[in-house]
Formats: C-alpha cells, structure tokens, sequence
C-alpha cells in the first residue's frame, strides 16, 4: 500500500511538474535609467520567479561586455555601453530572449 | 434548501436595497490596461453613470489615489502615492460642467513589469436626491509586458471586488469571476450591478461622446444586476470589446458620514478585447 502511495505521488509530482513547464514563457524588458545605466527585468508568464537567470550584455560581434544574474526582483542594473549593443536572458536553451540597445529607452 | 435561501436573498436584498443609489460609478479610465512596454499612463476619474455616459457628478478631490505592486514572488506589496499627479477638470454634463479628475503617470514611475493595482479612494459624495452619501472604492489594473504580478490579491479596501481573472486579459465572450468583499469578507447574495461604458470618453473636450455603442431595448440590459452566490462569487460573460464595470454596493462597514447613511460601494473596471481577425 505504501508503494501504490508513493508511486502515485510521484505520479502526480511529474505531471504538475511537466505542466508547469509547459506554461512557461519567459518575458522580459529593459529601461533607460537616463544616468547612463539601464536596468533590465525577467520574469515568466506564470508568474515563476527569475531570481538568479543570467544575463549578458554583447556588443555588435557578439563579445561578452557585462553579464551578471537577476536579483530577488528580477532586475539587473548594467552601465550603459557606448555603441551597438544588446542584452540577453539566459532562460535556457529555447527561451534566451534578445532586447536591442537601440530599443531601450 | 429553497426555504434556507428565500429568506437569505430577500434579506440580502432588502438589506442592501435602503442604502442603494444605484448605477452610480465611479469611471477609472485609462485607454489600454495591456501594455507590452512601459508607457505614460492617462487616467480619468469621473464620477457618473456608466451606460448613459451621464449625468455626471462633481466629485471632490480623492483621499487616496495609488498603485499597489508587487515587484517580484516574495517581496512585500508596496504603495506608491500617486495624487500628486492629480489634476482637477470640469467634464461636460447635462446641468453644465462638474469637477472630474485626470492624472497622467510618468513612465518611469510605471515601467517595471509586471501588475499595477490602481485604486481610488474617493471622498464620499453626497447624493441629496437620496439623503445618503457614496464612496466608491474604485480598481482598475495595467498590466506591463505580461508578468503577472498581485492581480488576485485583495488589498484590504473597506468594499473590495476580488478579481479571479484577470481584468486585463478578456477576451470578448470570455467570463469574468470576481468575489464581493465587505471589510474582507464575501458577501453572499449581494447585488452586483453591471454596466457597459457605453459613451467613449471624448478626454480633448472632457465629455463622453454623445453615440452610444449599445442601443439596449429595455432598462434590464442598461445597468444590469447579477447577485453572487453562497461563496460571495460571481461570473459575467463579457459580450462586447471595451471596458465593463461591476459595482457591489453598500457592502463596506462605515455605514454613517457627517450624519447621513453612507454606501461604501466596491468597483472594479475590466477591458475585453476582440480576438484578431
């Protein structure tokens, strides 16, 4: 009886575990601080936490120039780059989101 | 179990009924409650009735006007005052102009992502034809690049409509839940009243538009009135694109202001959109 118990916790474990994956899509943004720093914020459409996502700041040829990871509330606070530049969250493989340094504002 | 409910319903009804001035709402607009982006945010608050697009009242400046956010999972809520962008207007009505409110809200203030609780906390209104005066706990909430945030926690209003959905994010035909709350507790049986905003609000000449969107054939379907069930709860199906408000009236605990009754009334505003084509 305890086995029968155990395996359907587990049951039940892997598939809330598996759905909660599936709704998960990453967002994220960056602002202008207008003091020559931005900062930048994740988060997932589920309302997840991206407390300690990294997240890398490249330049026009791909060259790491910052990175770093989200805080408690997923932002990070970067210097502002002279140049062509864009920032990137790192939420796995298949969810890295790109936000161009000419769209941030 | 009919027998339980009749007498519980007639009271409710009959309970809430001396207080009531009805289809009064407080209008918390602002043009787009979805942003994708941080944007400066418009509102308007005029004190009226929603489906006739008037009369208006004059409404006195708001104890409270704020947003409430929660920045990330774990962190506490906090409240930003946000009256010291208020600014007094006159908006066209039947009997000449009345005292309105507009406020528009910097980016910066609003760029993070995720939910922004807006709430007004009017100073009551006396409404002489009826004796009593009105104070409508208004919400509406903007949502930043689709994190979600503190859109289904209550805020502890005296009358406060907990959102089950969220009010930004409506399909039109989809339905909305809220629970009615009164000092933060459900309200079983209570009257919800339902009403279109059925005149765009025209914000360059402060009046709203004098075409209306929805011709209703009978008072019925003009301020519509829905009851919650055992659980304080209601549902709404939202039959067209723009915004809908729902008004649960009288249900806050101070029920005497400067002498006279006072309807504590809990507002919430909720913007449906048509599926693209």
């Amino acid at each position: 009886m305890k086995r029968i118990s155990m395996s359907l916790l587990l049951l039940i474990a892997s598939v809330l575990g598996s759905s909660t994956l599936q709704a998960h899509t990453p967002l994220f943004d960056c602002f202008d601080n207008g003091d020559e720093t931005l900062t930048c914020e994740g988060g997932f459409s589920d309302g997840a936490s991206a407390s300690g996502v990294g997240v890398r700041m490249v330049d026009g040829q791909g060259k790491v120039l910052e990175q770093g990871k989200l805080d408690a509330k997923g932002a990070i606070t970067f210097k502002r780059p002279k140049g062509e530049f864009s920032v990137v969250f790192e939420a796995g493989a298949e969810h890295a989101l790109t936000v161009l340094g000419d769209d941030i504002v | 179990m009919k027998l339980k409910l009749a007498p519980l319903l007639l009271g409710a009804l009959l309970g809430t009924a001396s207080f009531q001035a009805t289809a009064h709402f407080l209008v918390v607009y602002t043009p787009q409650t979805a942003l994708v982006r941080p944007a400066e945010l418009p509102f308007h608050l005029v004190f009226t009735h929603a489906f006739h697009g008037g009369p208006t009242m004059a409404m006195a400046k708001p104890q409270r006007f704020y947003y409430a956010k929660r920045s990330a999972p774990g962190e506490k809520i906090e409240e930003v005052d946000l009256s010291q962008h208020l600014e007094a207007i006159e908006w066209a009505s039947e009997n000449g102009p009345v005292s309105a409110w507009k406020a528009t809200i910097p980016r910066n203030t609003v760029r993070s992502l995720g939910d922004y609780q807006i709430v007004v906390e009017p100073t009551p209104y006396l409404e002489e034809a009826e004796g009593l005066y009105i104070q409508q706990f208004a919400k509406v909430m903007v949502n930043v690049g689709g994190v979600p945030g503190n859109w289904n926690e209550t805020l502890g209003l005296p009358a406060e409509i907990h959102a089950l959905n969220k009010t930004y994010a409506n399909w039109t035909g989809g339905v909305f839940r809220g629970v009615v709350l009164g000092d933060g507790i459900p309200m079983p049986y209570t009257q919800v009243e339902v009403e279109y905003l059925n005149h765009a609000l025209d914000v360059d000449n402060n009046r709203f538009a004098e075409a209306a969107a929805i011709d209703a054939p009978h008072p019925s379907l003009e301020a519509m009135v829905i009851l919650t069930n055992a659980d304080g709860e209601f549902s709404f199906t939202l039959p067209k694109a723009g915004w809908w408000g729902f008004a649960a009236l009288s249900v806050g605990p101070q029920t005497e202001y400067e002498g006279k009754p006072l309807s504590q009334d809990a507002i919430l505003w909720v913007q449906a959109t048509d599926l693209p084509q």
